[in-house]
């Protein structure tokens, strides 16, 4: 808990200092403690990938179709799927059966529970490495242990059942190695993680313009053939180890179709808090309007069907015209590319910082198909970013509020939502108030000031969105035995998730303008700490 | 950890949340408790203590109230107070708003939904923070009100994170925050002097669960010793109303089985035989007292008679905790101020700068957490029917002591010993109900917030520092290696309860040595009390003072004299302030200005203060 150096108990010869300690004890006992914790159908993925891995040959990976939940991760993690695997065959036999569907005895629950933990660790070391060389260590040191205990990771890693904290770490890692220079490491490093989950490809194209800048081009832009080919190399290199037994088997193709599985709609079951969310609820409200005032729209009727069915399968508007995902690519990289030119002339760590959490954002907002928890994409290296400047601190407190709120719904049980909202309400706290009093700047005018007081109202607004979704299947409940009949219950009953969708889609889209305001207006003065690392 | 925390807060300027992120941060981990197992889960037909509890706010909601003590007493008859009943049929009535199945009569039994589940443990958390939070938020406030904020905090944060009660009441399943909240709040009612509030507070702690009987010795003598301080027309006065207060309090409690309330008279039977079950045996599995230890030796129910164990334990009980009740009364006895003469009077108020009205300020309040130290441990030591669980009862005095301890000191060796080893006494308890992980993940969560390091004290056991530390050393080595053997090693046949016996054969000393710890300190707190009056007569008054002398003004040589190593115990274990203060104005006396007239009299409710002044006048005195 304590995030300021021990100076007087703490012998410097230790690893861990005693602060380091407390927060990796604290967290490992809270994870312990929610081992028995709901489980999404993530974990029995992940432990029929254990066993794909473990009784498979290679070649049968990405054919397997035992269990509907086929691999469909880039090979490393199939590789780190058969590490795991080893011990697991130790630890109990039927873990890595792979006839043994849904199997969850406290075994397999103690085991992958473990190696999340464990596992998560890379992210604890490299957080570590953040605050050394820190340009304002005190202040990276709460960052640091901030990330560490990321409510995200908790609730989609330890509850929900995932191991972004690992991968997480090695992205950290990457930005870690771009922090301190050696930006060939840090593009290696990204080309692992590819090669671990490929959802990190939102990210890619801040990368490639970064490397190719700063590292194989020169200031002045002529090109520097040695790094541009150490870089190459390397990282056709770890596409080679990653991907090579596959193309050797002539799998390739088949591998991609599992990656890319380009059958699935618009918006994920739930509707993740994007600028989708936001079409698609104009969307609903214009056909109620349509419906009960009678004026003649074009109505889409296999639209209309899809509202019916709530928010589970296809989304198809009913009165706005489709989108298909060709228009979200072009979305996506018209606005990647404007983001990427200003990274081009201005090639800084900072910059490239900001711009690497501006991909991942436009690709959340705009993207196809997009899952809530791709959101951590965002919060992660925004929070880098926090402590910067007030300007900062805000878009990164909107968009962590609203992109922690809407993880919310991933638990649905009523223990484990209440244990979610309330770490992130404590997480937050400890966060915010010694950071707010760091970056405090007096508004400039008055424009400042309204916005400052819309944005709080917003942010207010969480606590009253909170409390309906909690009391809404209450009354909801009281209203359905008043009356026996179940009239419109059913249509109701997505009302709080799409409520929580579009109001958290508010604050997520208006953190995006801000940091994209910020990022292309910033040239004047000083604009933080971290502008002095070039 | 605690400590670190605590100093990293104040220091970002969030001294003002924090008592705030320690009331959710707890709220937090109890509800991680909550996802784990209970008592009984999942086994029908009988189910557990998760059961019992649920079970009486379908009964208590659904039937009339003469029925409560009555009905299908087989499965899960109620057999607590009546204030369990009224806080029974507030959680049903609100179960019942919100689901009825939850605690439908007779169908709901073993209901285990998630909902339903997550509602019982949600009303331990309300009641929990209801009760006893604010009990303890006040208690630092006041008990350590002479000291800092920091301290206060620590303290509160100790005594919320309580380990063996967040096992007992988050895991296992049982309201007994509720119990101890009452006890705490009378202890602060008496810290404040509101003596007839303490007494109800005490009674509806007796209410909730006849187990507070246990502290009923202590809580009984201190408030006649109290009688007896204000003299005898004063103390008379507050003799008749605590009587008429407590037997008031009671008679409301019982009301609606008394006439006319009830429709016979001999109704009130039903509870009364429900609550004392003297019927059962002399103890129930296996419980690191007394009586279950000395079992592998002596077959003590084989031996003698079901009524002359009972005698034998009500006899061993009383002598236990006669100690601190003599102790009480004859403080009492000698601090009184009524029979003075009016030149004694005169000398006193010479001697000691604090004006009169600081004795009616209770003397003996620093001896009220041993005095229940000790009657709860003799209680739990030798009384009949004791639960593995009752060692919450003797821990509770422990912790509000170990609170205020600093690291390091006596008090609080003997309270992280305490406390650990209590928490290893219900092992096979927690084991049994499948609370084996969040056991560990809490000992050693605690253990780092309070900073005490159990290996580190094995591996510094030798040479030899001090009795509990070579006995925490052992005792840690055991605990482990029975941890350790028990998972390697399964039990011979012969014995199937091997590792549950040798449990008890490791705790039950340490209660032991903590029962005659707590003795200790009581004489001890009470030469520190009576010192002058009680060496007056056997060494005079010169020889004492240079006792005294030596105690102020020489902090390093504390040892060189007994009465002055007990004056700095009690000064490390109630309030450093008071050592801090003594420390202080023997430096001021001795530097000549003699003045000792400086300590803030509205911090005195802590008798530390008091304390203090009195060793100061003493210590300003003695250079004359």
């Amino acid at each position: 808990m304590q995030l300021e150096p021990d100076t007087s108990s703490a012998s410097r010869t230790t690893w861990l200092d005693p602060s380091a300690w407390d927060i990796l004890i604290l967290s490992t006992v809270i994870k312990v403690l929610l081992f028995p914790a709901y489980r999404s159908t993530d974990f029995e993925v992940h432990r029929n990938w254990l066993a794909i891995t473990h009784s498979l040959p290679i070649s049968q990976w990405y054919y397997d179709t035992t269990s509907e939940w086929t691999l469909d991760y880039p090979p490393f993690f199939a590789y780190f799927e058969k590490i795991l695997s080893i011990p697991a065959s130790f630890v109990d036999p039927k873990i890595v059966d792979l006839n043994n569907l849904n199997y969850d005895s406290w075994s397999v629950i103690l085991y992958q529970r473990t190696t999340v933990i464990v596992t998560e660790l890379v992210l604890g070391a490299v957080l570590l490495k953040f605050i050394r060389g820190a340009v304002d260590p005190p202040t990276q040191r709460i960052i640091s242990a901030s990330l560490f205990l990321h409510p995200g990771f908790l609730i989609i890693d330890h509850i929900h059942f995932q191991y972004n904290g690992f991968m997480f770490g090695i992205l950290l890692w990457s930005i870690l190695m771009a922090r301190n220079g050696s930006k060939l490491a840090s593009g290696i490093l990204f080309a692992v993680l590819l090669n671990f989950k490929h959802i990190y490809m939102y990210l890619a194209p801040a990368y490639f313009v970064y490397l190719l800048r700063s590292f194989c081009l020169s200031p002045s832009g002529r090109i520097e053939i040695k790094n541009f080919l150490a870089l190459a190399n390397a990282v056709i290199a770890v596409f080679i180890a990653s991907l090579a037994p596959f193309a050797l088997m002539g799998q390739i193709q088949q591998l991609l179709s599992r990656l890319f599985p380009f059958t699935r709609g618009l918006n994920h079951a739930y509707w993740a808090p994007n600028a989708w969310a936001l079409v698609t609820a104009v969307d609903r409200v214009l056909l109620k309007y349509a419906k009960s005032t009678g004026t003649d729209f074009h109505i889409n009727l296999a639209g209309v069907a899809s509202t019916s069915r709530g928010l589970v399968g296809d989304t198809v508007f009913a009165v706005l015209p489709n989108v298909k995902p060709l228009h979200t690519f072009t979305i996506t990289l018209a606005l990647q590319s404007i983001i990427l030119i200003k990274l081009w002339f201005h090639p800084t760590y900072k910059s490239f910082l900001t711009a690497l959490t501006l991909c991942g954002y436009s690709s959340y907002l705009f993207g196809w198909h997009v899952h809530e928890k791709a959101v951590l994409l965002i919060l992660i290296p925004l929070s880098l970013l926090a402590a910067e400047r007030h300007a900062y601190f805000r878009t990164f407190v909107i968009a962590t509020v609203a992109g922690i709120f809407s993880l919310f719904p991933l638990l649905f049980t009523p223990a484990e939502s209440n244990i979610g909202v309330l770490y992130s309400i404590l997480w937050f706290a400890l966060l915010y108030l010694p950071l707010s009093k760091r970056v405090y700047e007096f508004p400039k005018s008055l424009s400042y000031v309204i916005l400052d007081v819309l944005e709080k109202t917003y942010l207010g607004g969480f606590v009253f969105l909170q409390i309906f979704v909690a009391a809404f299947p209450v009354v909801a409940s009281w209203n359905s035995r008043r009356d026996e009949s179940h009239n419109s219950e059913n249509s109701m009953e997505f009302l709080p998730l799409m409520v929580t969708s579009v109001y958290c889609a508010v604050g997520m889209v208006w953190g995006f303008m801000r940091l994209i305001f910020i990022y292309l207006h910033e040239d004047t003065a000083y604009q933080g700490q971290l502008s002095t690392i070039q | 950890m605690g400590r670190r925390w605590i100093r990293w807060s104040h220091k970002r300027g969030m001294r003002s949340s924090v008592v705030a992120f320690i009331f959710l941060a707890s709220v937090f981990l109890k509800l991680c408790f909550g996802i784990g197992s209970y008592s009984g889960e999942n086994t029908p037909p009988m189910y557990g203590d998760y059961e019992a509890q649920r079970h009486w706010m379908e009964i208590t909601v659904h039937l009339p109230i003469h029925q409560w003590y009555s009905y299908d007493l087989q499965y899960w008859g109620l057999d607590y107070p009546p204030l369990t009943a009224y806080v029974s049929w507030i959680c049903g009535f609100v179960a019942n708003l919100i689901n009825p199945t939850w605690v439908a009569l007779d169908s709901s039994r073993g209901i285990e939904t998630d909902s339903s589940k997550f509602f019982m443990r949600v009303s331990v958390v309300v009641f929990d923070a209801l009760i006893y939070i604010p009990a303890v938020l006040i208690f630092s406030r006041t008990w350590f009100g002479a000291r800092s904020k920091r301290t206060q905090d620590l303290a509160f944060l100790l005594l919320i994170l309580f380990p063996a009660l967040f096992l007992v009441d988050f895991g296992h399943f049982q309201y007994n925050s509720i119990m101890l909240g009452f006890t705490i709040m009378a202890l602060n009612f008496f810290a404040t002097e509101h003596d007839l509030l303490g007494a109800v507070s005490f009674v509806l702690s007796l209410g909730f669960k006849q187990m507070a009987l246990y502290y009923a010795p202590a809580i009984g003598s201190y408030l006649v010793a109290k009688c007896i301080l204000s003299g005898p027309t004063d103390g008379g006065r507050l003799f008749i109303r605590l009587g008429f207060v407590t037997v008031a309090t009671f008679m409301s409690l019982f009301l609606p089985w008394i006439p006319p309330f009830s429709a016979s008279p001999t109704l009130i039977i039903d509870p009364i035989s429900r609550i004392f079950p003297f019927a059962r045996g002399l103890f129930e599995d296996k419980v690191a007292n007394f009586w279950c230890a000395s079992n592998v030796i002596i077959k003590w129910k084989k031996w003698a008679a079901q009524e002359m164990l009972v005698k034998a334990a009500a006899i061993l009980t009383f002598l236990g905790f006669l100690p601190s009740v003599i102790v009480m009364g004859k403080v009492a006895w000698d601090l009184k101020v009524w029979n003075k003469s009016p030149e004694q009077k005169l000398v006193e108020t010479k001697d000691d700068p604090k004006p009169e009205e600081s004795s009616s300020h209770t003397p003996i309040l620093p001896l009220l957490p041993y005095a229940l130290l000790n009657s709860s441990m003799s209680f739990f030591l030798f009384s009949f029917q004791v639960h593995e669980k009752t060692i919450l009862l003797p821990l509770m005095p422990l912790m509000l002591l170990f609170s205020g301890a600093t690291p390091g000191s006596e008090v609080y060796q003997w309270g992280a010993l305490g406390s650990n080893v209590a928490v290893f006494s219900m092992w096979p308890l927690l084991q049994k109900d499948g609370l084996s992980l969040p056991y560990f993940a809490l000992v050693f969560l605690w253990n780092r917030v309070v900073g005490y390091d159990p290996i580190g004290i094995i591996y510094t056991a030798f040479p030899f520092k001090s009795f509990v530390h070579l006995m925490s050393a052992g005792v840690y080595a055991a605990i482990i290696f029975l941890h350790f053997s028990e998972q390697i090693i399964s039990p011979p046949d012969r014995y199937p309860d091997l590792f549950p016996v040798l449990n008890v054969l490791v705790s039950t000393p340490v209660f032991v040595c903590l029962w005659l710890w707590s003795i200790k300190c009581c004489v001890q707190v009470s030469w520190a009390l009576t010192g002058p009056s009680g060496f007056e007569e056997a060494d005079g008054q010169p020889q004492h003072r240079k006792h005294l002398s030596i105690a102020v003004n020489d902090a390093s040589q504390m040892r060189t004299s007994f009465v002055a190593k007990s004056d700095r115990t009690r000064a490390v274990s109630l309030g450093p302030a008071q050592g801090k203060r003594v420390r202080r104005s023997s430096t001021r006396s001795a530097a000549g200005t003699g003045s000792s007239t400086a300590l803030p009299s509205s911090s005195s409710v802590f008798r530390g203060t008091i304390d203090s002044s009195v060793m100061e006048g003493r210590a300003a005195a003695s250079p004359k």
